[in-house]
This record gives C-alpha cells, sequence and structure tokens, in this order.
C-alpha cells in the first residue's frame, strides 16, 4: 500500500517535471509562496475596498475551484496523457497488472492527490500568508487556521469532484438528481442564513463541531466516491453517428473546415464544451463579478462593465486551451500539415467560440442596464481575448495548457497582457468610448500571432 | 535525383526514390543516427532493420520531416525532407510506430479527416474498400480511444494509404496484427509494390523481412552496417536473422 502511494508521488512530480520542466516545476510552489506574501502585504491598503471577509471568501472559493480541478484533471490524466505523449498509462490505472483492487488504488490515489497538491498549493499559500501576516496587522493565530481551513476547502472539492464523477459513471440521470438535490439543499440553507461551505463558517468562528462537520462532509463524500467506483465502466465502447463531414460543411467558409469540425467535435465528446463553458468560464467570472460588485462605489459610471469586459476577454482568451487540450500534433504528423497549419486552424475555432465570451457581455450589459455603451464593452472584450490569444500563440504553440504553467512563460505572458490592459482600463474609465482604441490590439494580435506561426512552425515538435 | 545503386547490391543505376546522405541526428548526449547513408530504389520493398533503439523510427522521422536531422541530407521523391516537409508528407502514406488517431473522432470521421486534408475525391468508396479488407467496418462508428491496438493499426494502415501513395513508410507494419491479418498485410504489400510502388517499412522482425522485403539495411546504434539485397543473403542458404546477428554482434560489441 505505502509504496503504491510513494510510486504514485513520483509518477505525479514526474508528470508534472516532463511536462514544465523540473526547475521550473520545482519553482512553481515558490511562485505561489511569493505571490501569497505580496498580496498579503497589500491587505492593509485593499481592506477599505475589500473587507476581510469578502477576501476570505473568495480564497477559500479559489482553493474550492482548485480541488474540483484537480479531481477532474486526475481522473482524465490518462487521456491527456495519451495525447500529449502518446501511449501512456499512470498507475491509477494499472489494476489489470498489479495485485491490488482497484478500490485500493482509488484510495492511494485520493490520498496521493491529497497531500500532493497540499504541498504544492495550499502550504506555500499560507507559508506566503503567515510571512506577512505580522507587517499587515493580521493575528498570529489566522494563518494556522486559514492552513486549516484552507486545507478543507481544497479537499471538499476534490472529494466532490470524484463523487460527482464516480455518480456520473453510474448514471446521468442519477448526476442530475443529485446536483438538483445539491443546488437545492444549497439555496435552501442560503435562505435560511446558513453557509453549507463549512471550511468558511470554521474560518469565520471556529468550534470543534464545525470542525468535525467539515471533515465529515470530505470523508463521506471520498467514501461514497470509493463505494461508488465501478471500474467495468471504463469498459465500454459506444457508437457515435457521423458528425465530421456535416459540422465541416457548415464551417466551409472558414480555411480548414474538416480541422475545425474536429475542434468542434473534440470539444462536444470529450465533455469540455459544457465543463469549460461552467469551470472554466460561467464560474470564474461570476466570482470576478462578485469581486467587482464590491468595487463599484468606488469605480466611475461604466467603469464596472468595461472592466468586467476586459476581465472577460482574457478569460475567453483561454479557450484557445480548450481547443489544445486534447490535441498534440501527433495525429496530424503523418499528414501534409505543418505546424503553422494546424495552429491556424485552432485560431479559426477560437474565432468560432468567440460568440460564447459575446453574448455572455451582452447578456451582462442589458442586465445590468448598460446596453448604451454595450458597442465599446463588447469591442473592449474581443479585442483583448484576440490579443492574448495571440500572445498565447506567440509563448506556447499547440501547448498552452503544459507551458502556461512555465512560471518563466507564465511571467511573459502576464507581462504581456498586464500593460496594454491596464492602460486600457484607464482610459475606459475616462470615457466609456475611449474602449474602442482597444482595436489596436487586433492588429497588434495579427501581427504577434504571425510571428508565433513562423516560430513554431520552424521549431521541431514532437509528434509520434 | 540520384542515381546509384546500394554498395554490394551489383545493380546498374536505377532511380532512388529515397536518398540519403550522411543523415546524423543528435538528441542531447545520444547520437541516434550517425552519419546515414542510403539509398532506395523505386518499386521496392526496403526493409530498415535493427535492434530497439538502433536509431529506425529516429530514421522514419526524418525522412518525414518530423525531426530535423543534426547534418547530413535526405530526398524523398526528390524533395528535401527539411525544406519540404510538408510536401514530402502530401505525396507519401505514413503509418508511425504509435498508432495516434484522434481520441475523440469515430474510425469513419478520422478517415473523412485525412480525407479531406489530402483531399481525396473517392474517400466514401476507398473508406468502404478499407473498412471490407481490414475487417473492422463494424467499428467505423467507434471512439479511436475506445478501439483495441489491432483496431488502431487498421485504421492507420487504412489512413497511410488512401491517397495511393507510391512511397508509404510504416514504423513496424505488423506488430499489432494478429496472424491471419499479417498475411492480408503482407500480400497486401507485395501486391502494392508489384504496381510499381515503393514501401520502406522498419522493424526487428526479421522473419518477417526476409519473407517480404527485397532490400535491406541493418542499424545498430545509430549507425549504418550494411545494405543489399535480401536475395544475396539468403542465396547461400543463410538466413537474414543470422546475417543481421553476426552484424550487430561484430558491429555493436555484443
Amino acid at each position: 500500500m505505502f509504496e503504491l502511494f510513494l510510486a504514485m508521488m513520483k509518477e505525479e512530480w514526474r508528470v508534472h517535471s516532463t511536462m514544465f520542466g523540473s526547475l521550473s516545476f520545482a519553482l512553481y510552489p515558490v511562485l505561489i509562496f511569493a505571490i501569497a506574501c505580496m498580496g498579503s502585504f497589500l491587505i492593509p491598503l485593499i481592506r477599505p475596498l475589500l473587507p476581510f471577509g469578502d477576501l476570505a471568501l473568495v480564497t477559500h472559493a479559489l482553493f474550492l475551484l482548485l480541488g474540483l480541478m484537480v479531481g477532474a484533471f486526475g481522473l482524465l490524466i490518462n487521456e491527456v496523457m495519451e495525447r500529449r505523449f502518446g501511449q501512456a498509462s499512470t498507475l491509477a490505472y494499472a489494476a489489470r497488472t498489479l495485485p491490488l483492487s482497484e478500490r485500493v488504488i482509488f484510495l492511494n490515489f485520493v490520498v496521493k492527490d491529497t497531500v500532493y497538491y497540499f504541498v504544492l498549493w495550499v502550504l506555500p499559500f499560507v507559508a506566503g500568508f503567515a510571512l506577512a501576516a505580522p507587517f499587515a496587522g493580521i493575528p498570529l493565530a489566522t494563518p494556522a487556521l486559514l492552513l486549516l481551513t484552507l486545507s478543507l476547502s481544497f479537499l471538499t472539492g476534490l472529494s466532490m469532484a470524484f463523487f460527482l464523477s464516480m455518480v456520473y459513471a453510474r448514471s446521468k440521470v442519477l448526476l442530475a438528481a443529485v446536483s438538483v438535490l445539491l443546488a437545492g439543499a444549497i439555496f435552501t440553507a442560503h435562505l435560511g442564513g446558513v453557509s453549507l461551505f463549512l471550511p468558511l463558517t470554521l474560518f469565520r468562528a471556529f468550534s470543534p463541531v464545525t470542525l468535525a462537520a467539515a471533515c465529515a462532509v470530505v470523508l463521506i463524500l471520498a467514501a461514497l466516491s470509493i463505494a461508488l467506483l465501478r471500474p467495468e465502466a471504463a469498459a465500454r465502447a459506444k457508437h457515435h453517428r457521423e458528425m465530421l463531414v456535416p459540422l465541416a460543411r457548415r464551417l466551409s467558409p472558414l480555411p480548414y473546415p474538416a480541422l475545425a469540425a474536429k475542434d468542434c467535435i473534440d470539444l462536444l465528446r470529450s465533455g469540455s464544451a459544457v465543463g469549460q463553458t461552467l469551470f472554466s468560464f460561467l464560474i470564474p467570472l461570476g466570482v470576478i463579478w462578485f469581486c467587482l460588485s464590491l468595487l463599484d462605489p468606488f469605480l466611475p459610471a461604466s467603469g464596472i462593465l468595461l472592466l468586467f469586459a476586459a476581465l472577460t476577454g482574457v478569460v475567453a482568451s483561454t479557450m484557445y486551451i480548450w481547443l489544445t487540450m486534447f490535441d498534440s500534433f501527433g495525429p496530424y504528423a503523418c499528414l501534409p500539415l505543418g505546424v503553422a497549419d494546424v495552429m491556424k486552424s485552432k485560431v479559426c475555432s477560437f474565432a468560432v467560440l468567440q460568440l460564447l465570451p459575446a453574448a455572455f457581455i451582452a447578456l451582462v450589459a442589458v442586465c445590468a442596464g448598460e446596453a448604451a455603451h454595450l458597442l465599446p464593452a463588447l469591442v473592449l472584450c474581443l479585442s483583448v481575448s484576440f490579443y492574448g490569444l495571440a500572445v498565447t500563440v506567440y509563448l506556447t504553440g499547440l501547448s498552452p495548457n503544459v507551458l502556461l504553467y512555465d512560471p518563466r512563460v507564465l511571467v511573459l505572458y502576464l507581462l504581456a497582457l498586464g500593460a496594454p490592459l491596464v492602460a486600457l482600463i484607464v482610459l475606459s474609465f475616462m470615457n466609456p468610448w475611449y474602449a474602442t482604441a482597444s482595436v489596436v490590439l487586433v492588429g497588434v494580435g495579427w501581427w504577434v500571432v504571425q510571428k508565433g506561426f513562423v516560430k513554431w512552425e520552424g521549431r521541431e515538435v514532437v509528434g509520434y | 535525383m540520384r542515381c546509384e545503386h546500394p554498395p554490394g547490391s551489383g545493380d546498374a543505376c536505377v532511380t532512388a526514390i529515397l536518398d540519403v546522405r550522411d543523415l546524423t541526428k543528435v538528441y542531447g548526449d545520444t547520437t541516434a543516427l550517425d552519419n546515414v547513408t542510403l539509398s532506395v530504389e523505386e518499386g521496392a520493398l526496403f526493409g530498415l532493420l535493427g535492434p530497439n533503439g538502433s536509431g529506425k523510427t529516429t530514421m522514419i522521422k526524418s525522412l518525414t520531416g518530423q525531426v530535423r536531422p543534426s547534418g547530413g541530407s535526405a530526398t524523398v521523391l526528390g524533395r528535401d525532407v527539411v525544406a519540404d516537409p510538408v510536401g514530402v508528407r502530401s505525396q507519401v502514406g505514413i503509418i508511425p510506430e504509435q498508432e495516434t488517431p484522434p481520441s475523440f473522432l469515430t474510425s469513419e470521421e478520422y478517415l473523412h479527416l485525412v480525407g479531406a486534408i489530402r483531399k481525396i475525391p473517392d474517400i466514401e468508396e476507398q473508406m468502404t474498400w478499407w473498412f471490407e479488407y481490414l475487417e473492422f467496418g463494424e467499428k467505423r462508428d467507434v471512439l479511436c480511444k475506445d478501439l483495441s491496438r489491432g483496431t488502431r493499426q487498421k485504421l492507420m494502415f487504412a489512413q497511410a494509404f488512401l491517397h495511393r501513395p507510391v512511397l508509404a513508410l510504416i514504423d513496424e507494419p505488423l506488430i499489432n496484427f494478429d496472424p491471419i491479418m499479417q498475411e492480408k498485410v503482407k500480400d497486401f504489400l507485395a501486391d502494392y509494390v508489384k504496381k510499381g510502388n515503393t514501401i520502406f517499412i522498419s522493424t526487428h522482425i526479421l522473419e518477417i523481412a526476409e519473407e517480404i522485403c527485397s532490400g535491406f539495411a541493418v542499424l545498430h546504434k545509430g549507425k549504418l552496417l550494411s545494405t543489399g539485397r535480401v536475395a544475396d543473403v539468403t542465396e547461400g542458404g543463410m538466413h537474414l536473422g543470422d546475417y543481421f546477428l553476426s552484424l550487430v554482434r561484430a558491429g555493436g560489441h555484443v
């Protein structure tokens, strides 16, 4: 048992260090420590704008989301590895070759994820906070409590992802029923003034009963996941109707209709279309909207809409990651296509996906009673998104989901995106219509993306 | 296109469809290909033989523009593989060793995708023929990720020949097939070269190489140890396997 746990820990490290480079990945906790430390020093400054309680809510929510993402990614790792490196397998899928049951392996997998990401994310974050806390006038006991409650937030997300996945594997109808029940419970509790997000409740008012309840939620979800595990479910091979030809016909105005159709099918069949829209678009933007709404009294008229439009553009630019997540150059290597051809087709597919942020911003503008400023908001959102895409393409080629985790690439990305973003936000605060100046970014982005095609065409890409 | 016969072949000049000169590929501290010079005639079924890690896959990757040589040159069908890799891939069929059809497409959709990219006019007809010939029509609507290794290889085989290339480069062509399918594929390959096409395979299964190949080259630790006609080796009663082992043991100091 313990040997398997250690082997899984090594494997997780090697997966990441292979993808990101050993040094780059080892620097990741250092980067989190530094960001948490510097951010914590700013707490006294932002406290008038963002109360400590709201900051705690956002932080705990982020770690809950992180747990959900790690859980979901863990269950997909074999697929991602296979797409990225060709034939690949992980210990989590090794029950047929090891004298261990699926449940024992899954238990080890859960414990491994818990320990690994605690060391990688939670501990450096709290350590950074702890270092700055005395200077920010925060009691010394707070970091210790935060370590506990953030760990519980992360574990709640992780065990929830495992639980929902196992329910999904049993039945989609059951998943829908469980989701409705969960949403109903959260809503009812909210109406009654009770928070079901126990780690946050624990942070706000520590009590042994809440601690026991928060731990119980994690343990019950994990135990249910292990009990619901059905190994044979993975062996089913479904039949699918032909979608490529009709889709390619519809996308025929694009330069690479067949490849764009393939991207659409990948999104639909991998579950990314719904999953990514929810977890990588709507939920993060919901959190952002909540945070921005706290700043509303301090922003100029229409400021919140334009700030939100700019940030939606940044989030929308990550749709390029959706398109490359399950893809690598390998399948194209035996076809008469260059790397730049595949990248161009992804950019076209990305353009189609931009209908989503455009519709979203239109909806937000109308709902917020800001329809008069819809045009500058739309221009800002889509220009930022395209520029963000161009920077991503240039820096990461066909591997954004790998290379953006490289601290060096991430810093370059943030610098390239941050500077024009700040300038445009300041301009749009002066006059909402100045936001239309963001079209300049489209021209710059076009130049950057062309440079990106040339850069990655000239690189040796690992295919088959 | 150069016109040089392989050393020891005793042939007059014939058209070289694939021409490699002093090809070298270095990965960090490892020299995967070490000054390899090789020529393959039109109409040959040529086997690149070598133990695991000898550089066979790197050679195929170099010939299809997948990796950039560290030195030397290579032309395939008269096209320089470094200057025009996409042009090379448009003319040849390629079956990689690690079969990687896209996970979320069905077999049928993958072949449609290949047909669209290669602009094959009679794609439906071709597809139907291949589903029937390799006996995997019942898997046409199954996602590639759910296919067995053998079926994936059938699919990769079909995609490589859909456009009826004059040259096909195949890395370990029979490794995932059952004996019945191996026979079928061997027959197909033999028939394909009879029609004037060329097949370049890499393999370490020497019995198959002896059975189907007309020419061969032995690669070991990145170096070319020998090249010639299979018939020249077997005419004296020697098996290609014995010849290969004697070469590798002598050349590789095994």
